[in-house]
């Protein structure tokens, strides 16, 4: 090799260094936002930091940039194995530290990178896993300040400067950094390649009889290929996450299926109202900004699309006002709503609410509709169907954090709370109208906040039949619909519609998710 | 180096003040047309309850907000159309009268009552009806904004305007009065015999609609 060539591959090789350089502080700190909005939603006390945190479709943002950061990652190991020109050692005060730094942060984040696609690929069981990330991230985040801050304190702009790439862009160089590039793009490109897992729905004749009781014990159900999934980062549940295991069936007609999760604990304790010395109050934790995260029912969604991106279906939108436009919300984790004019169906059952009913609440998720000045709760695209009679009642004129007025009072309740297993669900004919001085029962006595009236839902918001027990530790579900309902606010089930689950233990709104959707695959009849 | 520690010193309190002061909290909207009403007839905050009726300050209407209670206010009753002349008496279902009930029995009742502090409820007009229907709502919802007027049912509700002739298989029955249906929107001929929702409005001079109301946020 000559000395021009020579001299052009080594300015080469420092022009890879400074782009690889700069590619993966760029990505680290999308990566390290994005995943740290993410993580808002299971460790609140990162709320803080929420107001420089990026809003709206951050699991894209935080796939993509953790894909390429991956690539990168690639790449920088190929040239500190191949390219490197022989490596002068840091000198200079505190050259120590600084190598020590390198090399546990490099660690750190190939870690961090690791966790993160083991968890996307859902190669291990999550919940755990899920946490690790997060610390490794936290460690990224003080990489950042240990390193980067640290070196430029000391240097000032002369770390700026060489770190930042110098413009080197004919023949050999641009050759080899396209051939870069084109790394990073393929491995983006495999990572997306496997983004979704299948979920076979058997044929089964027709006069095959499915009882919709839970108990999915009909042998049917036996042929059905099972499908687990490890959801994660949702409230109460033992280190936030929850194995799903999921069978679906089709007559032709209808779809059934049967949905297991693990939920050590039954609650169906759902805001009860206690008689205070004051008054009566709903006993709740965090209900006024719309999070209860005690005393709450257990429920279970199902989020079903014709779309299968990231994010549930792309509706996924994280951050206290991800709308510029549209109120903010109170909880600060964001809405669900879908970007275009699409739909996506929401079948949400509750162990208390819709149980009784036989019945899984028929919701949807569209684009956010319009503000209602009058209601202090604004869920964006996340509505129920429309229904033509049949609800349930919650039992209080107005929620009131001081206290409340009931509007039925049982004639007998018990004094003390009880245990959160109870199912605490009132039926409006056969408690009596509230009345102050007819009210009799003494201070302790608890009584339920949820009344069903004379019918269940009628119409649209009625389409998904379901029923759910609790037995040892898991919820047993099972819910059937007819494939195709004609309701512009329903998906129909057909091969490539993509399915996403989450599970709550007794919480409002934190949910455990998943990363990859699971994509239908129907039988031939 | 120190000065460089100083400035970073700075950025990050900048940072974290940024942080303290940005949070961003959702708020009640001070300028909205509508305004909840207390059954004394005092306003009260836009995100407060309960509330007996709600002030349109656009019309310069007071409206009455149903309820279910099981009492005078219940969105579930229904009313057969008279007026102390014309249409039919008692033909429709409440709790609160001792025979069945019509429009007359409601008016007759609330105006006892000074609902909202006032005694000149009234049938609306069919135009006055239609300012609530609110179309915007998805499929099967009933149209109306639900958060101001809970206990709307998708049905028919009754206007003022009779006399109306009736059309089609009710063409026999002569005449009728005119109702607006929260389920579709639409204005119609109802027979005065059938039981109809029904809820009652008056009107609020000018200068008592614009006047400046509390609207803090509440619960």
């Amino acid at each position: 090799m000559s000395h021009s060539e020579s001299k052009v591959d080594g300015r080469w090789k420092l022009s890879v260094f400074s782009w690889l350089h700069l590619a993966a502080i760029t990505l680290l700190l999308f990566s390290l936002f994005s995943g740290l909005r993410i993580a808002v939603l299971s460790f609140p006390f990162l709320g803080f930091l929420s107001p420089i945190l990026p809003q709206g479709q951050v699991h894209t943002l935080h796939f993509v940039s953790g894909s390429l950061l991956s690539a990168i990652a690639v790449c920088s190991l190929a040239y500190y194995f191949f390219c490197r020109e022989k490596q002068r050692p840091l000198r200079g005060r505190l050259a120590r530290y600084h190598r020590a730094v390198l090399w546990i942060g490099c660690l750190g984040l190939l870690l961090s990178l690791a966790t993160g696609g083991v968890l996307f690929f859902a190669i291990l069981e999550a919940a755990v896993l899920v946490r690790v990330h997060f610390f490794l991230a936290l460690a990224g985040l003080g990489f950042i300040f240990l390193h980067g801050v640290f070196y430029l304190v000391q240097y000032g702009v002369a770390a700026m400067r060489r770190i930042l790439p110098r413009a080197q862009f004919s023949g050999l160089p641009v050759i080899k950094s396209a051939a870069v590039v084109g790394l990073c793009l393929v491995l983006l490109v495999l990572a997306y390649g496997s983004t979704s897992s299948r979920l076979d729905v058997k044929s089964i004749p027709i006069e095959d009889i499915v009882n919709v009781d839970g108990e999915a014990d009909e042998a049917v159900w036996q042929g059905a290929i099972p499908v687990t999934v490890d959801t994660f980062f949702g409230a109460n549940f033992e280190d936030g996450g929850s194995q799903v295991q999921i069978k679906a069936l089709q007559n032709g007609s209808d779809v059934y299926m049967h949905i297991r999760w693990q939920d050590p604990t039954e609650s169906r304790l759902h805001l009860p109202l206690e008689k205070t010395a004051e008054g009566w109050k709903v006993v709740y934790e965090g209900f006024e900004n719309f999070n209860e995260t005690k005393y709450y029912e257990d429920k279970f969604a199902l989020l079903l699309s014709n779309s299968c991106s990231l994010g549930g279906a792309g509706t996924s939108h994280l951050g206290p006002k991800p709308l510029g436009d549209k109120p903010a919300n109170f909880h600060g984790k964001g809405y669900h709503y879908s970007s275009d004019e699409s739909i996506h169906d929401l079948w949400h059952w509750k162990a208390v609410r819709t149980n009784e009913m036989r019945l899984a609440d028929d919701n949807h998720i569209g684009p956010p509709y319009a503000e209602r000045p009058g209601s202090r709760r604004y869920t964006a695209g996340y509505m129920q169907d429309g229904k033509e009679s049949g609800s349930y009642v919650m039992n209080w004129r107005w929620f009131k954090t001081a206290g409340v007025v009931p509007k039925r009072l049982p004639q007998q309740a018990p004094q003390t709370m009880p245990a959160a297993s109870t199912q605490m669900l009132g039926t409006w004919f056969d408690l009596s109208v509230y009345n102050e001085t007819a009210d009799t029962l003494p201070v302790g006595s608890v009584i339920p906040s949820v009344l069903y009236r004379s019918n269940r839902f009628e119409g649209d918001r009625a389409d998904v039949r379901a029923a759910g027990i609790w037995r040892d530790g898991y919820w047993s579900l099972e819910l059937a619909r007819t494939l195709d309902t004609g309701s512009p606010l329903d998906v129909a089930i057909r091969d490539g519609v993509c399915l996403w689950v989450a599970a709550f233990d007794h919480a409002q709104v934190g949910h455990t998710r998943h990363s990859r959707p699971i994509k239908l695959k129907l039988e031939e009849s | 180096m120190l000065h460089r520690l100083l400035i970073l010193v700075a950025i990050i309190t900048a940072i974290g003040g940024y942080c303290t002061l940005a949070r961003v909290k959702p708020h009640a909207k001070t300028d909205f047309q509508l305004q909840k009403i207390a059954a004394d007839g005092v306003p009260i905050p836009i995100w407060s309850g309960p509330w007996s009726c709600v002030l349109d300050r656009r019309h310069g209407l007071l409206w009455e907000v149903k309820t279910d209670a099981e009492f005078l206010h219940d969105g579930d009753w229904t009313y057969s159309w008279f007026d102390g002349q014309h249409g039919v008496e008692n033909a429709g279902d409440c709790f609160f009268e001792p025979q069945r009930c019509d429009t007359q029995d409601l008016i007759r009742r609330v105006n006892e009552a000074g609902l909202c502090g006032r005694n000149d409820w009234r049938l609306p007009t069919p135009n006055e009806l239609m300012t609530l229907v609110d179309s915007r709502v998805p499929p099967g919802y009933t149209q109306i904004d639900k958060n101001f007027f809970p206990h709307t049912r998708s049905g028919d509700y009754w206007s003022s305007a009779n006399g109306l002739p009736l059309a089609g298989v009710f063409e026999h029955l002569k005449e009728g009065a005119a109702a607006v249906n929260f389920g579709d929107g639409r204005q119609k001929t109802l027979p005065f015999r059938n039981a109809a929702f029904l809820r009652l409005v008056t009107e609020v001079e000018e200068s008592r609609s614009t006047a400046s109301l509390p609207l803090n946020d509440g619960e």
